[in-house]
């Protein structure tokens, strides 16, 4: 783009008004706004596996486990304890409905539920990595 | 039945523009009634120029254009004007105006006259490079629009929104998109393989704030429009995330998630010292600053739901004040330039999100859009308009609608569009 012309002509708004009578008489410039774009590469996707039976839902607005997703946190408890080198990463979702932040915490505290509930159970700290 | 021709007119033909396509679906109930006489002097550019100023107009909802073939018996001859022909005709303004195109720039000359009173109000200039041509015409509009509406037009402020495109491969690409208000001029500020969300302005309109998941973890960049930088705004192990700008630029309210829990901060951009303005067991995000900057909004989950809440910044410890009480669900309200008012997502009782705005002074809250997944208003600098994403069937795009009653829509010719964020005044 060229610099020196976008300076040049950066917003300068000029308005006069005339004393006497009620016309408004104004001059201004179109103000020349370069845009610069960025592309992100895809970032490296570390391996991982899918405990296709380990969703746990949530009643709708709530982050408190519910008697059916302790059920299937069970097995999870089972699993990592015979297990101590699985790292086990959780993610909380939220439906589509409502605004993208509340979700956002929404499935934060979600995670947090379940690690909370793990945890107690015997699951160690270093073996949860807990992302919303 | 005169009502009724009005709002006629008001249905123009589908109108395409780059990827979004301005649909203007619904006139206000009082407008003024305007002849535009188109202006001359550069066949190469006045059929563009006269089509950009005569949307931008109607867009607003509040003006009702006469149609450009019924001026012809009325052309101004070397500036008399005929008030009593213009009266007859139920004018309540008249418009004229000339272009000058040189190789290197192209100048507007425009003259505005009140019928009723019988005088020129407005005589004004506008310069302009060759290759700016739209944006020419929205500083055109937006003066006739001022002269007689009695605020400022909009239509030279710029838009961001996201766009995502689901690609060949079934990987969905992210983009942060920056465009006029008309939805012409797109152009691509980001692009992503992972979510981008709450895009924010700076108030100068230099600088964008947004939340990227490209390290997969939320965090808040600033990127520079015109040069493209961009860093991330602190070097925390935790989700950074709601970026909102304070009307003087020198602050980003943020949330952070470092204390287990959703936390509102305010960072103070130069020396980036962080300061924590919520501490609640609930969940406290979606921050927004007052126009003044001494009061900041957000949705709290404390109540036991999403509710809206108000903080003032000025006193020490001050608790926060619910404001919404109406339903179950009450999220990313944000001021009306004025702070007459909030506007925010309202979940009705039968399970369905829209648009409300609830004014200072009323005890109830004023539902303004009718469809399902209404999300992310955002209100112009002037106060007037209100932009916000839509789902219809599986799409999703933007819409807007004027507080005066008009509404339009910006479809996308591919993908989903979501999250506007309307820009403060560039003009």
């Amino acid at each position: 783009m060229n610099k020196s012309l976008n300076i040049a002509l950066a917003s300068t708004v000029l308005i006069i008004f005339s004393a006497c009578s009620s016309l408004q008489v104004t001059e201004e410039s179109v103000s020349n706004q370069a845009v610069a774009g960025v592309t992100i590469s895809s970032k490296s996707m570390a391996t991982k596996a899918v405990l296709a039976n380990a969703v746990v839902y949530f009643e709708y607005d709530k982050f408190t486990l519910t008697t059916k997703s302790i059920q299937a946190l069970k097995g999870v408890v089972d699993l990592m304890s015979n297990n101590p080198k699985i790292i086990l990463s959780l993610e909380g979702h939220a439906d589509e409905r409502g605004t993208r932040e509340y979700n956002l915490a929404l499935g934060q505290r979600r995670s947090e539920a379940v690690a909370t509930y793990l945890i107690a159970n015997g699951v160690k700290r270093s073996q949860l990595s807990a992302k919303s | 039945m005169k009502k009724i021709a009005i709002f006629i007119l008001m249905f123009l033909p589908l109108i395409c523009f780059g990827e979004l396509f301005l649909e203007i679906t619904k006139g206000s109930e009082d407008p003024f009634k305007v002849a535009i006489i188109p202006f001359e002097g550069s066949p190469g550019v006045s059929k563009k120029l006269n089509k950009v100023i005569r949307n931008d107009l109607s867009r607003t909802g509040e003006f009702d254009l006469l149609d450009a073939s019924l001026l012809l018996p009325l052309i101004v001859e070397q500036g008399e004007i005929n008030y009593r022909d213009w009266n007859l005709l139920g004018m309540d303004y008249l418009v004229t105006g000339n272009i000058i195109k040189t190789n290197s720039s192209i100048d507007v000359n425009y003259e505005i006259y009140d019928i009723r009173k019988k005088k020129k109000v407005r005589s004004s200039k506008v310069f302009g490079l060759p290759n700016q041509l739209r944006q020419l015409a929205h500083y055109t509009s937006d003066g006739i629009y001022e002269s007689i509406a009695g605020i400022k037009g909009i239509a030279s402020t710029k838009l961001l929104y996201v766009h995502d495109v689901k690609s060949n491969n079934l990987n969905t690409r992210y983009r942060l998109m920056l465009a006029d208000s008309d939805g012409a001029n797109e152009q691509t500020l980001l692009s992503s393989s992972e979510p981008i969300i709450s895009p924010s302005w700076s108030p100068d309109g230099k600088k964008v704030a947004y939340v990227s998941f490209e390290t997969g973890l939320a965090k808040v960049y600033i990127q520079n429009i015109a040069t493209g930088q961009r860093d991330s705004v602190l070097s925390k192990n935790t989700q950074i995330s709601s970026p909102s700008w304070s009307p003087d630029g020198k602050y980003l309210s943020l949330t952070l998630y470092q204390d287990g829990n959703a936390e509102i901060y305010i960072l103070r951009l130069r020396d980036k010292t962080l300061t924590r303005i919520t501490n609640q067991f609930a969940i406290d995000t979606e921050s927004s600053w007052s126009p003044k900057g001494n009061k900041i909004l957000f949705t709290s989950g404390r109540s036991g739901s999403a509710q809206i809440y108000e903080l003032d910044l000025r006193r020490l410890n001050a608790k926060a004040k619910r404001l919404s009480f109406e339903g179950t669900y009450n999220a990313k309200a944000s001021y009306l330039p004025n702070e007459e008012g909030i506007i925010f997502v309202h979940r009705s009782v039968s399970g369905l999100f829209h648009i409300a705005l609830k004014y200072k002074k009323e005890n109830f809250i004023r539902i303004l859009t009718e469809a399902k997944m209404d999300e992310s208003p955002s209100v112009a600098p002037n106060g007037n308009m209100v932009i916000y994403g839509i789902t219809e069937g599986d799409q999703s795009m933007l819409a807007g609608f004027s507080l005066s009653g008009a509404s339009f829509k910006l479809p996308a010719s591919e993908g989903e569009v979501r999250e506007p964020a309307w820009s403060n005044f560039l003009r």
